[in-house]
């Protein structure tokens, strides 16, 4: 411990430094820019600033594009808070409830909430990333392929938990999600599905323009369908802030969306995508009033925000720890790193002692700077819901088109992204939720790959995700959770949901 | 009007006029781009930074790297194959451009690009994969591994970057040279193989040498031969395939520079000859040394006779893989 707080000081004394300070500040900008454009999320932002980290020094480079990442997952719930475009993938389910929250007003107790939320899910993830990283990313290399896949699984159950009302309706939005997903090359064998002949597809459908499409665009041109345009939002200063009881509703989904962040988020792959869903649909589940969830939640936007804030903290645990690129991101960030003549591995930590205890103390550094700079920006961002529709709904059309192309430099993913747009419109106007879809997207290529491969590994037999502990034991939990759902089948009693399915029949007949 | 219309007329008679001198312009004139087509912070995106770099010092010219990704690279060399022979795009290749048409022969599609379209200009560098397994495996010697996999044939596994990727096809290339059958388990992409070997998920992984060192050093990994001509600097003491009596099993991780077809030949004499002045500035050396990686250079007849011995190798490879079937 004591040897801890000495190397703190030490990272203090390197990210204090004025020069680490400023590429510490610019980082957390850039990422928060880059979590506000629509479409380009941490990863675009990271390769595309990486080139000009070149001429830095590994400690400056690192602090810089770690902020860009971190950066991005608060900037991201701006958008998807005030106009329901998910800045960035980890920000889908905070567009559901927060753009609720918006519409009744409450923009700016959201954006608050979420904000307070990243912080301490920032900070206290930092703490979790400098006292457990070692042990943490031996456990995290565990995972392969049979235990991705029951964590997947997992995953594919709290979809059951995402949407309100019908859950045939949500099942069916989930299994069109999945099918999206399986277009591309097959990661097995090479062949092509679905991509008749159009070389782009080959890399599958992105979650980027699907998302954008099918939250920011239907939400536009529903708006634009409207007889009588809504009324322009004025909130007023006083209401900026959440009230008590918001902070109170929010004090534990942030508590265990931190928790539950860091863990899925220090397990190699992309999987802290998940980690939001996931917090949302264990935020439901625990709470009092489900049915709110939907409606505007406050929970619903402190569990998922505070969630994909800490699993970036988690990402790097096995990237410094033992030097494993865990996922795009951190790959990025040892390439970077490799640039300056550092070899990132287990023996990092102890040769680089100055790169890594700097980089953990700009962390909590970084994580200030943001919350300073985020909560005024508050009040400037909720201003622009003041500005006319016909005014603002075209720029966020281009905003949208541009993010999404600037991702990839693809005009398919344009298209992409405008398809699903009229696709979500439908799907909207015929009464489904389309959040199911985007998880459908981004799971089924992971769940497929960790599926084949774990067999590939067994050469074939199933019994490798029973004789392996931890996939079964995550295999176990999903079990009783499905168990737990049947129950009111069982005992005919009506859970929140038939209820609410009973209740939306009323207004439908009335 | 009348005016203006006259106007215009001897502004497009002007251009018209001046178009051929222009192109007669002395090559390059206007800014070079390289296209990588692997995302940023990839083998081939670090390797165009510095050659960009070290040729706009040589020309005195604008030389960008643009990141064109997509299908492991085939959106990238498509792009390339298909714009102007006039030496202002330029591709940065991997090994991967000789498998691709390949692969797309294998399965009866359309090519996205075949290698003829490309003129080779020079070869940057040659890396060798190297053999590396968990250091709790018995294996202590490529002979041990080889024998082993002779009796438990298809019970040693091992990661790849993806199928018919360059990891891949170094694995094959030595199963079918030493007569072993091993299980194939893909990953998406070199840093994902890397981690499943870390975990224990796989026996064994074939991967450029820079990335394992660190691990190797750090007695998480053991090192048991090379796939290269000769052994890697770093691990003298690590055999090649080709002294134990595997000559076929060799295999280079590369990086070249191409032209599209067509490319007039003063304009490729002029890169070829940038080129090598380029590799032997300062920067480029410190740039490459950091991500030890060796600077093999090689140029006209010399590339074009190992990228045709590599390309037949590969093209060797993918049709023994053959097709794979679902299982």
């Amino acid at each position: 411990m004591a040897e801890t707080l000495h190397n703190l000081v030490l990272g203090f004394s390197i990210a204090l430094s004025p020069p680490i300070l400023l590429y510490a500040f610019v980082g957390c900008v850039v990422g928060t820019l880059v979590g506000v454009l629509p479409g380009v999320g941490p990863l675009a932002g990271i390769s595309l600033l990486l080139p000009a980290t070149f001429g830095l020094d590994a400690t400056r480079a690192i602090v810089m594009l770690a902020g860009i990442y971190y950066g991005a997952m608060y900037g991201g719930s701006t958008t998807s808070i005030l106009m329901r475009i998910p800045g960035e993938a980890a920000s889908v389910m905070t567009c559901i409830d927060g753009y609720a929250m918006a519409r009744k007003g409450r923009a700016g107790a959201a954006l608050a909430i979420a904000a307070v939320g990243s912080y301490v899910a920032g900070t206290a993830s930092v703490v979790g990333l400098m006292l457990l990283a070692p042990p943490l990313a031996l456990f995290a290399l565990r995972f392969g392929p049979p235990e991705y896949f029951a964590l997947l699984v997992l995953g594919l159950l709290v979809l059951a938990y995402m949407s309100s009302g019908s859950m045939l309706r949500a099942l069916a939005m989930a299994t069109l999600g999945l099918l999206l997903g399986m277009i591309g090359i097959d990661q097995m064998t090479g062949y092509f599905r679905y991509s008749y002949g159009v070389v782009e597809l080959g890399d599958g459908i992105g979650v980027v323009p699907v998302a954008v499409g099918l939250f920011g665009l239907a939400e536009i041109l529903a708006t634009a369908g409207l007889p009588t345009p809504p009324q322009v939002l004025r909130p007023a200063l006083r209401e900026l802030l959440p009230t008590r009881q918001e902070w109170r509703d929010s004090a534990w989904p942030i508590a265990r969306g931190t928790v539950l962040g860091f863990l899925i988020g220090i397990v190699p792959g992309s999987a802290h995508i998940i980690s939001s869903f996931v917090s949302y649909g264990v935020e439901r589940r625990l709470s009092k009033r489900p049915e709110e969830f939907g409606q505007g939640a406050v929970a619903g936007v402190a569990g998922p925000e505070s969630a994909n804030n800490s699993a970036t903290s988690g990402a790097f645990v096995p990237m410094l720890a033992l030097g494993v690129p865990s996922g795009p991101i951190p790959a990025v960030m040892l390439a970077a790193m490799m640039v300056h003549g550092v070899s990132p591995g287990p023996l990092l930590i102890r040769e680089q002692p100055g790169l890594f205890w700097g980089f953990i103390a700009s962390m909590y550094v970084g994580n200030l700077v943001l919350l300073i700079l985020n909560l005024p920006l508050v009040g400037v961002f909720v201003n622009i819901l003041r500005v006319p529709y016909p005014i603002l709904y075209p720029s966020i059309l281009a905003f949208c088109i541009l993010g999404v192309y600037a991702v990839n430099g693809s005009v398919v993913d344009v298209w992409i992204m405008l398809l699903m747009g009229a696709l979500g419109y439908l799907l909207r106007k015929l009464g489904f939720e389309t959040a199911p879809i985007v998880l459908g997207v981004v799971l089924a290529p992971m769940i497929e790959m960790a599926l084949r491969q774990s067999l590939a590994m067994s050469d074939g037999q199933y019994a490798i995700f029973l004789t392996r502990p931890i996939s079964a034991t995550l295999l176990g939990v999903g079990l009783v959770l499905i168990t737990l759902g049947l129950k009111p089948l069982v005992t005919r009693s009506l859970d929140w949901r038939a209820r609410l399915a009973l209740a939306e029949k009323g207004d439908e007949q009335r | 009007m009348n005016r203006s219309r006259a106007f215009w007329l001897v502004v497009i008679a002007g251009l018209a006029a001046v178009a051929p001198v222009l192109a007669q312009e002395p090559y390059p004139s206007r800014p070079i781009t390289i296209v990588a087509p692997f995302p940023p912070g990839g083998v081939a995106d670090l390797t165009a930074r510095p050659v960009a770099a070290a040729m706009e010092k040589v020309l005195k010219n604008p030389v960008g790297v643009v990141n064109k990704t997509g299908a492991a690279g085939a959106v990238g060399m498509q792009f390339v194959a298909t714009s102007k022979p006039d030496g202002y795009t330029l591709l940065l290749a991997l090994s991967s451009i000789s498998i691709i048409p390949e692969a797309d022969k294998l399965f009866g599609r359309p090519p996205a690009f075949t290698v003829d379209q490309f003129a080779p200009i020079a070869l940057i560098s040659a890396d060798p994969t190297i053999l590396v397994v968990p250091a709790n495996k018995p294996w202590k010697t490529a002979a041990d591994f080889i024998e082993d996999a002779k009796n438990r044939p298809g019970q040693i596994s091992y990661s790849s970057s993806g199928v018919y990727g360059t990891l891949h096809m170094a694995m094959e290339l030595l199963s079918h040279a030493a007569s072993i059958k091993l299980r194939h388990v893909p990953y998406a992409g070199a840093g994902p193989a890397l981690t499943a070997i870390l975990g224990g998920h796989v026996d064994a992984l074939a991967s450029g040498p820079a990335v394992v060192l660190p691990h190797i050093k750090a007695g998480k990994l053991r090192a048991l031969a090379g796939w290269g001509d000769k052994r890697v600097a770093a691990l003298p003491d690590v055999p090649t395939f080709k002294e134990l009596g595997y000559p076929d099993a060799e295999f280079y991780i590369w990086a070249g520079v191409f032209a599209p077809r067509g490319t007039p030949e003063p304009v490729l004499a002029k890169l070829r000859e940038t080129l090598r002045v380029a590799v032997g500035e300062g920067d480029f050396k410190g740039a490459m040394d950091k991500l030890e990686t060796p600077i093999v250079f090689k140029q006209g007849a010399e590339f074009a006779a190992f990228f045709e011995a590599d390309a037949r190798r590969l093209a060797e490879g993918v049709r023994k893989v053959g097709r794979i079937e679902s299982k």
